[in-house]
Order: C-alpha cells, then structure tokens, then sequence
C-alpha cells in the first residue's frame, strides 16, 4: 500500500528518471510470468481435474458407457450405509494416528541424536544414510518389503525361526497385516523428517542452552522446555506435511497386500482407486475422493490453528 | 482490483482449458494401438492377451500358422501382465483406443457388450450348438455372440488328492457321498500345536470359497438368482449350503484360514505336501507337474452335496473378442473363427491345459489321451450353468469370500452373513445397470 501511495503522488514522468509506474507493470508481468508455468501445471493437473471429479460426483458414470446419470446426492447417501468405506476410512485413520505419531517420535529422537554429533563427515554420513530409503520408489521398495515378509522364506520368519518361535503371516494376518505395512512406510519416509528437523533443531540458538544450563537444567529439561518450544513452527510443518502424504497413502498398499486380508489394510486411498477402475464406479468413487478431501482439508486446517505460533528468534 | 483479479483469472482459465483440450484431443490416425497400416502394405491388427508362458506360447504358434496362411495380415501381438491386464482394456475402450483383438474373461464380455464395443460374431445360432452352454454365457448378449470363448473354466466338481494320505489313513478310494468326504477330511486332518500342519480338505481359496457355495445351493434344485439381476441368497439352499461350508472351518477343522489372502494358491500348498485334499480347477495340475515335478496326486471327482448330480456353477472363461473401433473388424473377426477352429483350439487347448469349451475338442480321443488327468472334468462339462450375469466378478466373489470369513470364525451368523452378502451384492448389481 505504501509503494501504491508512493506511486500515485509522483509528479509524473520526469527525464532522467525511471517511470516507477512502468517498472512496477513490468515488475507485475514478470511476476506472472515467472507463476505462469506453474500456475498451469497446477491448473491443467491438479484444479480442473479436482473441479472434474466434484461434478462427477453427482453422476453415476461408467468410462465404458457413453452417457452418465444424473443421481444428485445419491453418491453421497450411499457412503453412509457402505460398511466398505466407513471401514476404509476406519483404517486410513488408524493409520495415520499410529504411523505420523511413530514417525514424528522416531524423527526427532534420531534428529536429536544426529545433530549432537560433533564429528561432520560422521554427521553428514548419518544424515545421508536415512535419507537414502526416500530415494527409492516407494512401489520398489515396497515389493523388496513384501519378500522379506514372505511366509516361507521370508527375512522375519527366518529370523523368528532362528529365535524358535513360530513364523507369522506379516501380510495375510488381520492382526499383523497393517502394522506390517506401517513399519515398511515408516522405513521409506524417515528421512524427510530427520532432515526437517535437523534443520529446525540447528536454528535454535545456543544462547538458550546455555541460559539453560546456566539455570541448572537438565538435558531433559533443555529439551523439553527449550528444544521442543522453539521447534514448533518445525513440527507443525512435520506434521502437516506428514499427515497429508499418509492420508494419501496408496503405493505400499496396493503393491503388499491390495486392502486384505478382511479389508483390514483397505485405505480409503486404495478404495476410491478400485471403485473408480476395478469396478467402474467413476460417480461413487469421486464422492468418496470429495469427502477425503474435505476431510483432509479439515484436519489441515485444525492442526494450522492448534500449532499456531506468535513469536519469533 | 478485483475486476483485475477476474481478468487475470479469467485468462489463466482459458489457458489451462486450452492445454487439456489440446492434451485430451482425440488423436486420430495415430493410435499406439490402433489398426494401421502394417510393414509392406500389410493390414495390421493388433492383439492383446494377458502374460501367461503356456498362454502366450500357445498364441504365438497359432499366430504364425495364421500370418503364414495370410501373407497379406500381420499381427502385433502384445501382452500384459495379468494383475493390470483387466484395467488396461477398461482403459484402452473407454479412451476409443483398443486393440482390434482382445483376449478377455468371458465374466467382463458383457459389459463391454451392453455397451456395444464389440463386434458381434456372425453364425452365433450354429456356433451356440458346437459350445457348452457355460463358456459362452458371458459372450452372449440377447441372443447374441460377441466373441468366441477358447476354454471352459471350472474350478468346481474335481479336487487334487494325495493317494499316499487316504492309504496311510486306512481309506481305500477317494469319497463318494459328501458326508464320507467330510468323515476322510477329518481324518486326514494333522494338527499340532501351532495349529492345522495338513489340511484334510482345503476349499479356502478366493475362487472356491464362492464357486462351491454356489455348487451347493444348484445341487439342492436351488437358484441363487431372483428378478432384475438380483443374487437371492435367502433360500433354506443357500442357508444349508453356507452352514455346510462354515461347519467344515469351524465345527469340522479340516481347514482353516491362515493362509487365505497369501501369496501361494492352495494347490501350492497341496503339492508341498499341506494338504491332503484340495478343491481346485484342473488348471492347477500342471503346476504340479511342472513347477513341483510330482506325479504322486490324483484329480478326482467332488461328490455331490445331495443325491442329484454335481451340479456346477461355472464362468465363461478366456476367449477372444474384436472391437468394434477397429479399422479391420472382417479380419479381425476371420482370425477369431480360425482360433475356433476345431483343430487349433485342439492345438491351443492341450498346449494351455485348459478344459475345451467346444464339445467337438472336449470329445476328441486325442485330447484326453494327451491329458489324461483332464478326464475328471471332461465327465463332467454336461452339468456345468453359467454363473450368471454378475455385473463385477472380483466384487462378486470377494463380497461371498469376506462375510465367509467372518461367518466361518464366528463373528457373523449364517442369517446374517447371506442378507449382507445378498445386500452388497445388490448394491453392485444396481450401480452396473
């Protein structure tokens, strides 16, 4: 508003002197511009398609069928009495509560423990050695998981055998069968987080540690009523983040046990997917897409306003 | 500024809608897949099937024998693997970019058909008397053919035995009645401490579960099918039948569930020696005899669950269809009847291990004398019916497969089980129509 105020009381154009109005267009253009391509990717990618899918919804719609139906709110109505999808998003929750808070707990534990090392090469080897997994493709990674939970000659069992205790169906138990899968998305994601709050853990100036000590806290007092405080705005964006990328969780499923045994690892990710291309239910699959996003969306902004900070450092 | 902002918006609308336009553009004349012109003015059809090594073999053989008698037509041959093969047809026809041939399930035929993206085989009276009736079912559409199934596919009325375990356990011959089926099951049966270590009668497969449910009920007289496509599962046949399976897992103990959902087939498990009896189509027996290399197994008939014959619901199982995009419909129809031949499926029935959809193949003294273990189920293709018009066969089985579970561990009554199975079922049926 001041560089408007500004513009609007210059005498005009004065020789000699760049025309602050004409460098400002310019600046604009150049601003749209450089957003242009992006804006597209994510107009032609992400908002016409979200757009799509949320008139769709009211539509029962085969892709093999050349005319759809108009059904209103039928799409919706029948989510409520699909014991399918309210166990599916039964699970997606489960999930996500179990494997964000295991993430989040282990990150910061081995980003505490990283960032107290003092020797550097040891230091950047142990950073680059867990963000190694985030390289591979999850679906990759995914399937090595699956041999090593293999019934037969798989690592676990063997290694359960060696131990003599009876082998386990990691992947084909309802009890075993989505804890199996979170510890296979917790060794593939680490990494991002470690790093994030590596990052995070290294803004903190010493100043307050050593007030700390000063003070005669204890490393756990440091951390808990130093550290953890001015990680904040860190975890917030750890656990957005987070929380969104498992809510969408879909590769790890659909490549280890494809939502059984019992519907038991049935993600609502996975689900909207097999309605939508198994089954050819394009409508109903894109009203359960419209209610996870407003789930999403709503989760999202709750954890906006409960990590919400007002200071600086 | 707002009007700004609208202006701004506006023009990046029209931008993103002018680049999906462009993106989603019917491109004509250049389709991967598509018919073009083949290599020296040849006509090019493309054909699809799904990656099989004795499916595949069996094609390519039958592919040259074609190309050589029609020097003019050259086919690309592509395949799939078969976990996305289902999904990339639905993808290729509802984008107006199919093959000109394709191999499909007979249970996905229809709504293919419903939806007129096939072509429809001429002939179809003569051709109804020259196939069983189950094999043809999912090719039908009121009165008409549109394709040609290759195989029968049964998974009911034959099971794998171990003759060594009946002889061990003082049982002289398989059994003949359903009540000595279940008394031999109980004593083949080894459990120990961590639970059942050989089954007596393994039925618990992602296939079997339902098709013997559904054998049960047609071998009481009874039908699962009511009006307007609708499954009716609240029959006392399909309470007895349901009852009679979830006895054999809870009350019976001649197998369990541990494995369901794994990453082997039950006939896996069979051939490693788990089992002594094992439900399963007779598709299974090469497996045993190539992959396991043994030979000390007999494919027997399943008795009857009543005193009437043992009935059989069936699908109509791989064969082959020519879409209705395709530029060459006649020659892509033509290579469809030569694979129909009596001779060539013959050939593509012996190399496959497939049960013959045409009756003239299945009574061929040739083919039983090159697969003698097929004689099980050639005794028995008379009493084959359609499954029926299921409008999703994966939801279809997998609906009947998760309430079993629960009914079988005791966490759904019967009663309640077959309306939810029945409910669901109906749901699906509804959203196809």
């Amino acid at each position: 508003m001041k560089h408007d105020a500004a513009a609007s009381s210059s005498p005009g154009i004065v020789p000699g002197i760049p025309n602050r109005r004409g460098e400002k267009g310019r600046g604009r253009w150049f601003i749209y511009l450089s957003l242009a391509p992006i804006l597209l990717l994510f107009g032609v990618f992400a908002f016409i398609p979200i757009g799509w899918s949320l008139g769709l919804s009211v539509f029962k719609y085969n892709p093999l069928s050349a005319s759809a139906l108009f059904v209103g709110a039928d799409n919706y109505i029948r989510m409520l009495g699909d014991s399918i999808f309210i166990k599916s998003l039964w699970v997606t929750f489960k999930f996500v509560v179990i494997a964000v808070a295991v993430n989040i707990l282990i990150t910061l534990m081995f980003a505490v423990a990283i960032q107290r090392i003092r020797t550097g090469w040891l230091r950047n080897l142990m950073r680059t050695v867990f963000f190694l997994p985030t390289i591979a493709p999850l679906a990759g990674t995914a399937i090595v998981w699956s041999t090593m939970f293999n019934y037969n000659h798989g690592l676990f069992n063997i290694v359960l055998t060696q131990f003599h205790m009876a082998p386990v169906q990691w992947l084909s138990d309802p009890h075993y069968a989505l804890y199996s899968v979170i510890l296979m998305t917790l060794w593939a994601d680490i990494g991002y987080n470690i790093v994030l709050f590596i990052a995070g853990l290294d803004s903190i100036p010493d100043m307050y540690y050593e007030a700390a000590i000063l003070d005669g806290a204890s490393r756990w007092h440091s951390f808990w009523h130093v550290t953890l405080p001015l990680l904040r705005r860190t975890m917030l964006f750890v656990s957005v983040t987070t929380v969104v990328s498992y809510f969408q969780a879909f590769a790890q499923f659909q490549t280890m046990t494809k939502g059984e045994p019992f519907n038991e690892t049935r993600v609502l990710a996975l689900h909207i997917y097999e309605q939508a291309f198994s089954n050819s239910n394009m409508g109903y699959a894109s009203a359960m897409a419209t209610v996870f996003l407003i789930i999403i969306l709503l989760v999202t902004l709750l954890q906006l306003k409960w990590g919400r900070t007002e200071w600086e450092y | 500024m707002s009007l700004r902002y609208f202006k701004i918006f506006s023009v990046f609308a029209l931008i993103c809608m002018v680049f999906l336009l462009f993106g989603c553009a019917k491109n004509d004349g250049s389709d991967a897949s598509a018919t073009t012109a083949g290599s020296a003015g040849k006509t090019k059809l493309v054909f699809w099937s799904h990656q099989e090594d004795a499916i595949m073999n069996a094609y390519k053989a039958l592919i040259a024998k074609y190309q050589s008698l029609h020097p003019d037509i050259e086919i690309a041959y592509q395949t799939f693997p078969y976990d996305v093969y289902n999904q990339k047809l639905k993808a290729s026809f509802s984008a107006k970019n199919p093959p000109d041939i394709a191999e499909m399930f007979g249970t996905w035929v229809p709504e293919y058909s419903k939806n007129g993206a096939l072509v429809e085989i001429p002939g179809g009276e003569q051709l109804r008397q020259e196939y069983y009736e189950a094999p043809l079912g999912g090719y039908t559409l009121n009165g008409k053919l549109y394709g040609l199934p290759l195989e029968f596919n049964i998974e009911n009325g034959g099971m794998l035995i171990h003759p060594q375990m009946l002889k061990d356990q003082g049982i002289a011959s398989p059994p003949s009645t359903w009540d000595e089926l279940v008394e031999d099951a109980k004593k083949l049966t080894v459990q120990d401490a961590n639970g059942i270590k050989v089954k007596g009668f393994d039925f618990v497969s992602s296939d079997n579960i339902t098709f013997t449910f559904l054998s049960l009920i047609l071998q009481q007289n009874g039908k699962y099918w009511g009006d307007n496509d609708h499954v009716n599962f609240q029959t006392p046949e399909a309470q007895k039948a349901m009852t009679a399976l979830t006895s054999l897992i809870a009350t019976d103990k001649v197998a369990d569930l541990t494995t369901f959902g794994g990453e082997l087939d039950t006939s896996d498990y069979f051939f490693q020696g788990s089992s002594a009896m094992t439900y399963r189509g007779p598709w299974t027996i090469a497996a045993g005899l190539n992959t396991y290399k043994v030979k000390d197994f007999e494919y027997v008939p399943v008795p009857s669950f009543t005193a009437n014959p043992p009935s059989y619901a069936a699908e109509s199982g791989w064969g082959l269809v020519a879409s209705k995009k395709g530029k060459h419909q006649e020659a892509a129809v033509d290579f469809i009847k030569f694979m129909s031949s009596d001779d060539n499926l013959l050939e593509w029935n012996q190399g496959t291990f497939t049960v013959p959809a045409k009756k003239a193949v299945a009574q061929n003294p040739d083919y039983v004398k090159a697969n003698p273990y097929m004689k099980t189920p050639l005794d028995i293709l008379e009493l084959g019916q359609w499954i029926g018009p299921i409008a999703d066969r994966d939801f279809f089985f997998k609906t009947i497969n998760d309430h079993f579970q629960l009914m079988a561990t005791g966490q759904e009554s019967v009663e309640s089980g077959l309306q939810q199975i029945e409910k669901t079922i109906n749901d699906s049926q509804d959203q196809h129509k």
